[in-house]
């Protein structure tokens, strides 16, 4: 921060050697006044909800209390005490941390391999691959959803006709999203095939940062394929790395409009409810705002506590820089 | 310098104006009031209906403006629940499915209509929604529309298979089976049975005199499990198994389509399904009220709407004013020839006599309701009761998992 407050006006000190009394009086208001709406916005947009969060958290808060019919109440960590007793909760924990962690890492394994496949490629197929990476990842999010779902559709769906034409006769009508297991392979599919474009997008970029020569040398100096891959490319793109891995992580833990579209679409509400859903859930569908508010407070916790790894190399990579 | 801070200047000003943009323009148009309304659903009220209001509306009331917007089903609830409880954001007038009323009066979010309920009539109806928009003998929801569920089918596939419209229960499980089994066509449905559909699922249940939930004193008891639920059931799932190739996590939405594509002799669904029936198949379509166990018509899931005035609202005369419209004699004619029952039941016969108006009216006469909690919608909009059907379809132990979901309603509906 203290490097922060005196960059802006610290001036060239070989033309400008005018004492520090009337340097503060020309102190340059602009960069800070190009900040206000970024934290203006953010603080309206953010921090008054979280604000009224973490004092619902604490506070009896339901439909009556919404219409002013009842005060709110406060009521301590009564909250808290119901949702971290409540096996559901444990089990919606466990459920969104195991599909964020498949899918995350799943979607970075596939980004990484696209990105080199788009390193190795000549430039038509090259662009070719691009175009269409480009098209998944700008498609909008109801459209893509629509064409997985029908895609899957037990009576008319594509994957389920495939099936049986390749012999698997049990796959006649099958529904995919009836069963829990089967649901998380259809709501994996769908996560990972709209985060692999920007993985792969972001390491192409960070891949074509890789010097050549140091390549070139290693080569010379008989290192093999993955040696040089292990060695050289991966510790070069490592800072874009974990950032992509990062955000995936975070993104991939509050899911919401995939798993609630399926749900819609025929899945057990009650055995697929992934953090973001049960949220919904318990605000919205049962107007349960302080119970949600504590749930709400925990999920924060859990992204803070999951990405602090990261957050924390990323700093010190960024001050090695 | 100068141009920095000018820029600076209008970043903040354009941040500013963004958030800006979600606040409400209410009554910015000079002098006229704008009175809004809410009806549930893209085309449950026909436009003739909204057109008709609208224009009729600002001819009676001088300086006002209808503004009516449909609100899709899904987001009906959320929407209510953050616009009622705000007076810059509220409708001044809104549908409310029936089920879904007792939520709203038990906070206040309605006007009390107690006093005024002469004005609108004096033989309004149902009974039933008229008690479900009350609460503490107060009257705060008043009946839009009821609608009812009754089977469509193909009359030809009912002549090629040799068989006559069902008398009872028993007859029409025996028919549905029976279509099946003479169709050549591949994955033909003689019944459409969805997995998840409990709206139609629920009149097997009611049939043999089973229920959800039973109020017992000051609590509710789940009745899925009780031996008369268990039987409806269990008829309903060997339909689902032997009479159907519908998906066995299937909804009730669209349930003409496999009809329109010839793949399902039969289908249930609310009346103004009829409509969803392609033109060439419209011929061949028939309908009749599910019948009951020994004969006569079996009570079904009674559908349809209460409307109300927010409590919020400003414009609380004009928002009489309009309920009054809706229930004056034209307007409840105008119901009751789209097929939608009317709040007033004199204009009952205007709905027709041809087979859809007489099955309509047939399934109506029987209807139930879902158990009158402020907290039944919780059970909708956790999808409590699609997750116990599907389950059954699926091949769960019926009287085990009915008894697991009746654990379920109940603490929901005893909250």
């Amino acid at each position: 921060m203290a490097q922060a407050m005196t960059t802006p006006d610290a001036p060239p000190a070989r033309t400008d050697p005018q004492p520090p009394r009337l340097r503060t009086r020309r102190r340059r208001p602009a960069p800070y006044l190009l900040l206000v709406p970024a934290l203006g916005t953010l603080a309206l947009g953010l921090g008054y909800p979280l604000v009224r969060q973490v004092v619902m958290s604490f506070q009896e808060f339901g439909l009556a209390q919404q219409f002013g019919t009842a005060d709110p109440e406060w009521i301590g960590l009564d909250n808290y005490a119901d949702v971290l007793t409540d096996a559901t909760t444990w089990a919606v924990v466990a459920r969104s941390l195991a599909f964020c962690l498949a899918a995350a890492t799943l979607t970075m394994l596939l980004g990484t391999v696209v990105a080199l496949l788009m390193r190795q490629l000549s430039t038509a197929p090259r662009i070719v691959l691009q175009v269409s990476m480009l098209a998944a990842w700008a498609s909008p999010l109801v459209a893509s959803l629509t064409v997985w779902n029908w895609l899957f559709d037990s009576r008319y769906g594509i994957v389920n006709w495939f099936l049986v034409t390749l012999g698997f006769e049990g796959m006649d009508g099958y529904s995919w999203l009836a069963n829990p297991w089967t649901f998380f392979l259809v709501a994996g599919v769908i996560v990972v095939w709209m985060s692999v474009p920007f993985v792969a997008f972001s390491l192409y970029a960070a891949l074509t940062q890789v010097p050549e020569e140091t390549i070139e040398a290693a080569q010379l100096d008989g290192a093999t394929r993955t040696q040089r891959f292990r060695f050289i490319v991966v510790p070069t793109i490592r800072p874009v790395l974990s950032i992509v891995m990062l955000l995936q992580i975070v993104w991939d833990l509050r899911l919401f409009a995939q798993i609630k579209y399926l749900q819609n679409a025929g899945g057990t509400v009650s055995e697929t409810n992934l953090l973001g859903t049960y949220l919904y859930q318990l605000g919205v569908a049962q107007s349960e705002y302080g119970v949600a508010s504590a749930v709400a407070m925990l999920m924060l916790l859990l992204t803070l506590g999951l990405t602090f790894g990261y957050v924390r190399s990323l700093l010190r990579e960024e001050r090695t820089a | 310098m100068k141009n920095l801070t000018r820029l600076a200047v209008l970043g903040v000003v354009s941040a500013l104006a963004l958030t800006a943009c979600g606040s409400d323009s209410d009554d910015a148009s000079g002098g006229t009031t704008v009175v809004k309304l809410w009806l549930a659903g893209e085309k449950d009220t026909p436009e003739e209906l909204t057109t008709w209001l609208e224009k009729e509306y600002e001819a009676q009331n001088e300086g006002t403006d209808l503004k009516i917007e449909r609100i899709d089903w899904g987001e009906l609830i959320p929407r209510l629940q953050t616009a009622l409880s705000d007076a810059g954001q509220t409708p001044d007038v809104f549908e409310i499915g029936n089920t879904q009323s007792p939520t709203f009066t038990s906070v206040g979010a309605f006007t009390d209509l107690s006093d005024k309920l002469a004005d609108l009539g004096d033989n309004v109806g149902p009974e039933s929604f008229l008690e479900a928009g009350a609460y503490d003998d107060k009257q705060f929801a008043v009946p839009y529309y009821w609608g009812s569920r009754y089977v469509f089918y193909s009359k030809k596939a009912f002549a090629d298979a040799g068989i006559q419209p069902p008398a009872n229960l028993a007859d029409f499980n025996k028919a549905a089976v029976t279509l099946k089994e003479k169709s050549d066509a591949k994955d033909f449905s003689g019944f459409w049975v969805p997995g998840q559909d409990w709206r139609n699922g629920i009149s097997w249940i009611f049939a043999h005199g089973g229920d959800i939930a039973v109020q017992e004193g000051d609590a509710w008891v789940g009745k899925l499990a009780s031996p008369e639920s268990l039987k409806g059931l269990q008829e309903w799932k060997t339909l689902s198994d032997k009479a159907s190739t519908a998906p066995k996590d299937g909804l009730d939405e669209e349930s003409w389509v496999p009809f329109n594509n010839g793949e399902a002799a039969m289908f249930m669904a609310p009346g103004w399904a009829r409509w969803s029936v392609e033109e060439d198949k419209a011929a061949d379509l028939g309908g009749f009220a599910l019948p009951g166990v020994g004969g006569g018509a079996a009570p079904v899931f009674a559908g349809g709407s209460n409307i109300g005035i927010s409590a919020k609202s400003k414009k609380q005369e004009e928002a009489f004013a309009l309920l009054q419209l809706i229930y004056s004699d034209e307007y409840q004619a105008k119901l009751a020839e789209n097929g939608l029952g009317p709040a007033n039941p004199d204009f009952t016969s205007k709905m027709g006599d041809d087979e859809f108006a007489q099955a309509s009216i047939a399934a109506a006469s029987g209807s139930k309701l879902t158990p009158a909690s402020p907290h039944w919608t919780e059970v909708e909009t956790t999808k409590v009761m699609e997750e116990f059907f599907g389950k059954v379809a699926g091949g769960a132990d019926v009287a085990k998992t009915a008894a697991e979901y009746d654990a379920k309603l109940e603490a929901i509906l005893n909250k």
